[in-house]
């Protein structure tokens, strides 16, 4: 509201004149959105869209009880186990990026870009299907169905998004004053505790809501466990479509809806540690914003 | 390794083709969309800015995979009809839409208020300082995190297979699980490869000679 009243890059302060201009335009915009949305709400109810037994049905206590809470705690396995996966593939393979030894950079460089390039959809399919080639099946290895889907799923989305968490804490590193690593090596430490007690503490502070925002992207990404059927929301709304055909819609917009809360809560989290760690480092805040944005974007 | 190899490298390329032109107009779609919700961010109509605000939260956190199976799924239940790929360019449009609007905005924000004040104390109107001050300097500042829109669309665009759109990856799962078992799966992998590898790798390309054709001194 006070942002009205005050200088932006794009508007002077408002004067009386402009503040009416601005209030004139508040009321169309309103009245155009709310039309727009009245419309699309006649559009859906002509076509019986919210007639109570097409929400009634697939939010059956059973239902919820043998699919929906399933497929939540499935999708939130996959995205912890994932996530801890991408983390520790992203430390290593962002600090292999930056090592002394030109081999280890060599392949570090290699494992980022080459995954990065590739779609996610791909990686989990195609391992998925490669799995029989090398001789040895779930099967022989004992798994059950249902963990074989789950350790593809977790597999590629690690995998991904470990590369992608490499390019984050590389630029978070780059960011750091050089000051920071020289003073520690004034002081007499090795290069290990250099980057161990120094670069790395200040980068994972710098960086987390960076982080934070791909594993917000992660756990979309869990939809993915889709195409080899892992029993995830999406593959789960897909279900209970095909048992109340009559509330098909209703169940994709259902689990739409709960993949919303998910992502949501987690990137609230992202705000609240932005929050609570500006300003704890050396690195100057306006660099890492720019950062972030950049690293946000990329995927 | 390469068994059918001139059948592979058509099916492949028809793949390409296909990934090329869905990844180009859906991201002209996404463009528009941008512009349009940075418009309603910095217009100074309160329920513009919320309307805009609502659709950029809505589509950043549901899955782009979701929003596909409701248009091309979930709509022709409320008598919405349309072919696959009018859902698989509208519905990579409209999420990728949102991340230009938010792209946009942060170049806009980018820039510092002095400039904007110095432009105004020289005299230049609304439109003079917006054309010739803030929007030259906002364009250079979004070129590349746009370009790298671009290049995560290329593998968002994977997800169309699921309507049954057929890119790249379709071609190359059609190629692995053919009937005849025609094709080697290691030749298949490694010509899917690299066919990512090279769009990325020439977009990429394209994307660093507009940066550099636009880059000025500051």
């Amino acid at each position: 509201m006070s942002r009205q009243h005050e200088s932006t890059v794009l508007f002077d302060a408002l004067g009386p004149k402009g503040r009416r201009n601005s209030n004139i335009a508040s009321i169309i915009s309103a009245v155009v959105i709310l039309g727009v949305l009245a419309y699309v709400a006649s559009v859906l109810a002509g076509e019986g869209f919210f007639e109570q037994s097409r929400w009634v049905n697939p939010l059956d206590a059973l239902v919820v009880k043998t699919t929906w809470i399933p497929a939540i705690l499935d999708t939130l396995t996959a995205f912890a186990l994932g996530a801890i996966l991408a983390l520790v593939l992203g430390v290593v393979f962002g600090f292999g990026r930056i090592s002394r030894f030109g081999l280890t950079r060599w392949a570090s460089t290699a494992y980022v870009q080459f995954f990065r390039a590739l779609p996610l959809i791909l990686l989990i399919w195609i391992s998925f299907t490669i799995d029989g080639y090398f001789g040895f099946t779930s099967e022989t290895l004992g798994w059950s169905s249902d963990a074989r889907r789950l350790t593809f799923l977790v597999l590629g989305l690690g995998i991904y998004n470990g590369a992608v968490l490499a390019e984050i804490l590389r630029a978070g590193v780059a960011a750091l004053p050089p000051g920071q690593a020289m003073a520690g090596y004034a002081v007499g430490l090795s290069h290990g505790q250099v980057q161990r007690l120094i670069v790395l503490p200040q980068v994972l502070r710098n960086m987390l809501p960076a982080v934070l925002a791909q594993l917000v992207i992660l756990l979309k990404d869990t939809s993915l466990g889709y195409v080899i059927t892992y029993p995830e929301l999406l593959h789960s709304a897909n279900i209970i479509g095909r048992d109340y055909s009559n509330s098909f819609l209703q169940a994709l917009v259902i689990a739409a809806f709960i993949y919303f809360v998910l992502a949501y809560a987690l990137s609230k989290l992202v705000v609240l540690a932005e929050r609570r760690l500006r300003k704890k480092t050396a690195a100057p805040a306006a660099r890492v914003h720019q950062i972030e944005q950049a690293a946000v974007i990329a995927e | 390794m390469f068994d059918n190899f001139d059948l592979m490298v058509a099916a492949l390329g028809r793949g390409a083709w296909t990934t090329v032109w869905v990844t180009l107009s859906s991201y002209t779609i996404a463009l528009v969309i941008g512009t349009i919700l940075v418009i309603m961010h910095v217009s100074p109509a309160l329920p513009a800015r919320w309307a805009a605000n609502a659709y950029t939260q809505l589509f950043r956190n549901i899955p782009l995979l979701a929003v596909l199976f409701i248009m091309y799924f979930g709509l022709p239940k409320v008598g919405i009809v349309a072919d696959n790929w009018v859902w698989a360019l509208l519905g990579l449009g409209m999420y990728t839409g949102a991340f230009v609007g938010e792209t946009l905005r942060s170049g806009i924000n980018s820039i510092p208020l002095g400039q904007a004040e110095a432009a105004r104390s020289v005299g230049l109107t609304f439109g003079q300082s917006l054309g010739t001050v803030i929007l030259p300097q906002a364009v250079r500042a979004v070129i590349p995190p746009l370009g790298s829109l671009l290049i995560a669309l290329v593998k968002n665009s994977a997800l169309v297979l699921a309507i049954g759109v057929a890119e790249l990856t379709a071609q190359s799962r059609r190629l692995i699980e053919d009937n005849e078992s025609r094709f080697d799966l290691w030749g298949v992998v490694i010509g899917v490869t690299v066919s990512y590898l090279l769009i990325a790798f020439i977009l990429s390309y394209l994307v660093r000679l507009i940066e550099r054709r636009t880059a000025f001194v500051r």
